[in-house]
């Protein structure tokens, strides 16, 4: 189970984005795309939600091949969300209650299903009921970009593919926002392909990493043994938590083992060795 | 998207058309169009069609580049021919049709070559420049010159942005290109709002960093680009002027 | 030096957006400026050369005044600013005329633009894209060349306003190190921002809170004080590991030496 991808190539304007990429998004899982700028990330999000077409290689969901209209050409997977890097990209209607009805509207949902519906969503994403008539174009940056979130929340994703979901938000709501979407996907067992730039955020909240190179695939692994094992393989600089860990090791000479790469654990162990050597002078 | 196919972009070559100055490119384009209407004898046709096929040719660019541009006009202006040639077949009439087309074409076409040949900032200067005198009579010439530069400058960003909103519905469930008729329609017009709210934004933004950048203190500016003539440029000039003397002098040599 | 008096500023009646502010901003200074989403930080920003004219209070620069319209040009000549979206800052199609254009407006002789459009370009590492066009620029690049529109225009004060919000961490890493740079010549930064690293880099930080200034003193006793406590920012790392560990050092970007150092002390 889960969305297969083998041997994908993608060129747009005659420029190659994707060489044979192959991965496999698991279910259940929280999985972060990383990589430098133009490495090919968002092209590989649009591919898995059937945005962008790809000219050799197979992609099959639960076993299933891509669904396709009429004359052939690729249709967007309707159970996969796609939030873009900027509300801006994404946001279309005139009034926050179009936007975040729009997409049960085209799946044909009824008017009242539709509005219980905006009303679930705006409770689990934190939109103020007076916003519903506004024009979610005038709305501050944070919450434009709930509203944003909510319009593809409100479809129930499998999948939710999330591009850079808190650039440009506070070091706070970031991670106020970055939580509640990890419980949500733990919670209701959905997938999440996160991309971003921010090595503590993937450290924190990942499952799995696929690390992004100029169009390749470099690797795909366990978050942990990324982070733990092979911090080198991720080529950018490395979360701070990380870096801390490295250098007291390198310091007692002796290996941390903290439980997972994520602060609050490595933090632990290095308290744990810190007074384990005796208080200062 | 392929911008060099977008409709009568810039393309890059060094040919003698591209290396002509902007201000001859456009003077050249005004008094052909004007002759154009003058148009009368079959050698004036003759000669109008020789000089726009002769400059396509000198820009040294695939010929499908300007028939592409030409399509969508050629739709338009076919269908009044259609009518002449199933309603009212008199010889006459269908002759008049086609010279008529044909005297429309031949202005379109060379306004391409100039549009594809000229880089955009050049002819927003060769605008700027020819406009000068215009300044004397109260209109804003350096204003309506920074617009032309912004407006071109912003061809490539808005194509790009309709882009994303069209992904962004695909996204959610909206596939304008299986949609027919009135619904198609009224998915193209749900665009508009999108696009003009990120424009209008984009444009507040725009307008804060050309006045961080001190513009419009009332001193007026200075100029980087500066324009040269060239012997070619004398060359081109002297080719128009002895066409246009011919075409206003009735030339009828058979 | 730029000096806030008492500035109040509201976008609708009833919803002021900045209360009071007052400060004062030395020449060679390196201020990074602080706050949540919607503290009053780019309206700061935007006072500071004029783009907004305060409601109450005045913003002056030595003795010249932003109510003055008469000043206005004479202030943005000493004060440039750079945004935070790359994208909206390119009034031209390429990346040598988007220099030369606010010289132009300065009326600065054609001999003398372009020896400043090459300078600046060169100091901001991009002297070999004088003829590209802004869509075939990466974002940190954008972001540079809109650094090099200013500096060319020779200002005494750069405003960076979440300049660096919309890149990723290597185009983030350039751009920190052409501001140092230029900070190193001279040159009075003002740099508003999210990431708490870049602040601990700052001689001093202003803590904006609801329009208010909640803190004003340089970043080490910032995150040592109790003034973030009530604020929704996030401590950067290194405070928040000294607090684990029960250390009390001032909070810096090096935290690195200063654990190894004590490590060693041991």
């Amino acid at each position: 189970m889960g969305y297969a991808l083998t041997d994908i190539s993608v060129r747009l304007d005659g420029r190659d984005i994707l060489h044979s990429a192959s991965c496999h998004l698991q279910e259940g899982k929280w999985i972060s795309l990383i990589g430098r700028t133009g490495a090919g990330k968002s092209t590989l999000a649009k591919v898995v939600k059937g945005l962008v077409p790809f000219y050799s290689g197979e992609y099959r969901q639960n076993g299933q091949p891509m669904p396709r209209d009429r004359k052939g050409r690729l249709k967007a997977v309707p159970q996969i969300g796609y939030v873009f890097q900027y509300p801006e990209q994404q946001l279309f209607a005139a009034t926050v209650e179009q936007e975040l009805g729009f997409a049960l509207t085209m799946l044909g949902a009824s008017r009242t299903s539709v509005d219980q519906a905006i009303q679930a969503v705006m409770e689990k994403v934190g939109i103020p009921a007076e916003l519903l008539p506004q024009n979610p174009f005038q709305l501050s940056g944070g919450l434009k970009r709930r509203v944003a979130i909510a319009s593809v929340l409100i479809a129930d994703p499998e999948l939710l593919i999330l591009d850079e979901p808190a650039a440009g938000l506070d070091p706070a709501s970031r991670r106020k926002l970055l939580s509640r979407l990890r419980s949500w996907q733990k919670e209701n067992g959905r997938t999440v392909l996160f991309i971003s730039h921010q090595l503590e955020d993937v450290a924190e909240y990942s499952d799995e990493v696929i690390l992004l190179n100029e169009g390749n695939i470099l690797g795909h692994y366990e978050v942990n043994e990324l982070f733990l094992k092979h911090p080198e393989q991720a080529g950018l600089p490395l979360p701070e938590p990380v870096q801390l860990l490295r250098l007291v090791e390198r310091l007692s000479g002796q290996s941390l083992e903290p439980a997972s790469c994520r602060e609050a654990d490595i933090m632990e162990r290095v308290r744990a060795v810190w007074h384990g050597k005796g208080k200062l002078a | 998207m392929n911008t060099a196919a977008t409709w009568g972009q810039y393309v890059h070559s060094a040919s003698v058309i591209h290396r002509l100055d902007p201000r001859t490119k456009l003077l050249c384009v005004v008094v052909f169009t004007l002759c154009c209407m003058q148009l009368r004898a079959p050698a004036g046709y003759v000669a109008a069609t020789v000089l726009a096929a002769g400059s396509m040719r000198l820009s040294r660019l695939p010929l499908r580049l300007y028939l592409r541009g030409l399509r969508p006009v050629l739709l338009f202006l076919l269908l009044p021919l259609l009518y002449h040639l199933l309603f009212n077949r008199s010889q006459d009439g269908i002759l008049t049709e086609v010279f008529n087309l044909w005297r429309i074409l031949l202005p379109v076409s060379i306004a391409l070559v100039l549009t594809r040949t000229t880089k955009p900032l050049d002819l927003a200067k060769g605008l700027e420049v020819l406009c000068k005198p215009l300044i004397r009579l109260g209109i804003p010439v350096e204003a309506f010159a920074l617009m032309v530069m912004l407006a071109v400058r912003f061809i490539p960003t808005i194509s790009q942005e309709l882009d994303r909103i069209l992904m962004a519905q695909k996204a959610r469930g909206l596939e304008i290109r299986s949609l027919r008729g009135r619904q198609r329609v009224q998915a193209c017009l749900r665009l508009v709002i999108p696009l003009l709210a990120t424009t209008i934004g984009r444009a507040e933004q725009l307008a804060m960093t050309i006045e961080a950048r001190a513009y419009g203190n009332g001193r007026g500016r200075t100029s980087f680009r500066v324009l040269h003539f060239s012997r070619i440029d004398a060359a081109a000039g002297g080719i128009m002027l002895v066409y246009t003397l011919l075409i206003l002098s009735g030339w009828r040599p058979w | 030096m730029l000096v806030f008096d008492r500035v109040d500023y509201d976008y609708r009646q009833g919803e002021p957006v900045l209360r009071q502010l007052s400060f004062g901003i030395q020449p060679g200074e390196f201020v990074a400026v602080i706050g949540a989403n919607g503290s009053g930080k780019s309206t700061a920003a935007k006072l500071m050369n004029g783009l907004l004219q305060p409601r109450a209070g005045e913003v002056r620069l030595g003795s010249l005044n932003t109510l003055n319209r008469d000043d206005l040009v004479r202030i943005r000549e000493r004060i440039g600013l750079v945004f935070q979206n790359p994208d909206d800052q390119f009034i031209t199609a390429s990346v040598l005329d988007e220099v030369v254009f606010g010289l132009e407006n300065l009326r600065v002789p054609r001999a003398e633009m372009s020896r400043r459009a090459d300078a600046a370009l060169r100091s901001v590492l991009m002297e070999s894209y004088a003829d590209s066009a802004p869509h075939q620029l990466s974002g940190g690049q954008k972001q540079r060349v809109a650094v090099a529109a200013v500096i060319a225009m020779q200002p005494e004060f750069l405003i960076l306003d979440e300049a660096t919000s919309m890149l990723d961490p290597q185009g983030r890493q350039e751009l920190l190190q052409l501001l140092h740079g230029l900070h190193g010549q001279g040159l009075t930064i003002i740099h508003i921002t999210h990431h708490m690293d870049e602040v601990l880099a700052a001689d001093r930080v202003l803590l904006l809170s609801r329009g208010e200034m909640a803190y004003d003193g340089p970043p080490a006793s910032l995150f040592s004080s109790d003034t973030i406590a009530g604020q929704p920012l996030e401590l950067p790392f290194a405070a928040r590991l000294y607090q684990a560990l029960g250390l009390e050092v001032p909070v810096s970007a090096d935290w690195k030496e200063t654990i190894e150092q004590l490590w060693a002390m041991r």
